[in-house]
């Protein structure tokens, strides 16, 4: 397996692991696919749960959605295991890439990866890197958003693989065991696209288009709080979620956008496509000069118009349950 | 397709990695264009600045006997309270209290043991606790 496979650099990891994963052992996906078929394109925002004294804010689905639906979608079957021993994942990841010769997804926590940027370590648990063979102690790593392949001894990648909190990886390790004859990909491309478009549209206030504009009004009221710490704060954590903390976000809406131009090879409905790619390319690009009023607005809070900056977030929204009620009737 | 810019700015806290996003090229399909961005910078500077003004903060409630190393130690790894709490396999309210010196002061050996393998210090570390190196 290992001759197929190729390092490539991508804008988000999970998508990125899946992809490489799946196109060396025989069956090609881009990233956007990856990110697409599984319906990944979201946005939550949770007052109620913290990270950091800040709320949840998230701009795509749970970590592990992709490696959990891309077999359910494409009709794959991917072994998935997690661990309680650490010497056991370490001896079965040893086996499966240096005897098997196996390319294998991990999930990781970014805090504890050797070669990661001091700046980068947070514990966000829900990294995902490829291992593709093990020199003496080092294991060689794929990971997904650094332009080159990296190395990790064993006893820090063990640290990284049993990190404990929030989205505990466990061990979790992953490879494609079946890869089917056929696909077909226009109806599950219909079901994806449909499945993601009811997702943004939800009525639950909390998500999806509803949800960007509840983190709007909740922007918009911050200019009277008092702790000016918690102002500077608070805008650059929306910012930071954007991102996925520095792990791979390059922007979510982009990638779905590029889904839909990709998607439109598979027969579906090529104008609807078009549109909607349109609109959440747009809805891309108002997001990030949001994420530029926000760094502004904390950079000289004397001068902060909430305001302001709610109203690009609302602009999103409405391109972006424009492109959905579009998408919904795929 | 409308183009979109893709930012070229210089952000430190990639210690020289590129990342990449997707942005449609002039036929109109998307592909992946390495970009830096000191919006991304700023954002990520200022959470890692939040932990060190909050590491400074408690030093100084240590000397003034409110706070416990453990919070000092906590700052330092980066973490909060949910999340020391699920490292160290103890209830959010019993480490909250842990992070008090009037409690701090009482807690046993083997308590001790566990905060300072999480931190990865030994416990003289803890008990011994003066400026935080």
């Amino acid at each position: 397996m290992e001759n197929n496979f190729k390092h490539n650099q991508f804008a988000h990891c999970e998508s990125g692991v899946v992809s490489t994963l799946l196109t060396s052992y025989g069956l090609k996906i881009s990233e956007p696919m990856a990110f697409g078929i599984t319906h990944s394109l979201s946005f939550v925002f949770l007052p109620i749960i913290k990270l950091n004294n800040l709320p949840l804010i998230a701009y795509r689905e749970v970590p592990k959605n992709i490696i959990k639906n891309i077999d359910k979608r494409l009709g794959v079957k991917i072994f998935k295991k997690q661990y309680k021993n650490m010497v056991q994942a370490n001896e079965e990841l040893t086996r499966l890439v240096q005897d098997e010769k196996k390319l294998v997804g991990l999930q990781t926590s970014v805090y504890y990866l050797p070669y990661m940027p001091e700046d980068m370590r947070f514990h966000f648990n829900a990294h995902n890197l490829l291992v593709y063979g093990k020199e003496n102690d080092e294991y060689l790593i794929s990971d997904p958003v650094f332009e080159d392949v990296v190395r990790a001894k064993e006893n820090k990648l063990t640290i990284a693989r049993f990190a404990k909190g929030v989205f505990a990886p466990k061990g979790f390790l992953y490879y494609p065991e079946h890869i089917p004859e056929t696909i077909d990909y226009n109806s599950i491309l219909k079901k994806s696209i449909r499945k993601n478009a009811k997702s943004m549209t939800t009525p639950f206030p909390f998500a999806g288009v509803k949800g960007m504009v509840r983190l709007a009004k909740s922007i918009e009221k911050i200019q009277n709080h008092p702790d000016e710490r918690y102002i500077k704060n608070y805008l650059t954590h929306i910012v930071r979620m954007q991102e996925e903390i520095g792990t791979g976000g390059g922007g979510f809406r982009f990638l779905y956008s590029a889904f839909l131009q990709e998607a439109k090879e598979h027969g579906l409905d090529n104008h609807k496509l078009q549109v909607a790619s349109e609109l959440i390319t747009q809805s891309g690009d108002i997001l990030r000069e949001f994420a530029l009023k926000c760094v502004m607005g904390a950079k000289h809070i004397n001068k902060l118009d909430s305001k302001e900056i709610s109203k690009s977030l609302i602009e999103a929204s409405k391109i972006e349950k424009e492109a959905f009620q579009i998408l919904k009737t795929i | 397709m409308k183009q979109i810019k893709i930012p070229q700015e210089q952000n430190s806290t990639l210690d020289g990695h590129q990342k990449v996003m997707y942005a449609p090229s002039s036929n109109g399909k998307f592909q992946t264009y390495n970009y830096g961005s000191n919006i991304e910078e700023y954002a990520t500077k200022l959470a890692v600045e939040e932990y060190e003004i909050l590491q400074k903060e408690c030093l100084k409630n240590i000397q003034n006997n409110i706070s416990s190393p453990i919070e000092y130690y906590m700052y330092q790894h980066r973490m909060d309270i949910p999340t020391l709490a699920s490292v160290v396999g103890f209830f959010q309210f019993r480490v909250k209290r842990h992070l008090k010196a009037k409690y701090f002061k009482k807690l046993n050996d083997k308590i001790l043991q566990k905060y300072s393998d999480v931190f990865d210090i030994t416990i003289d570390d803890l008990k011994g606790f003066s400026n935080g190196k």
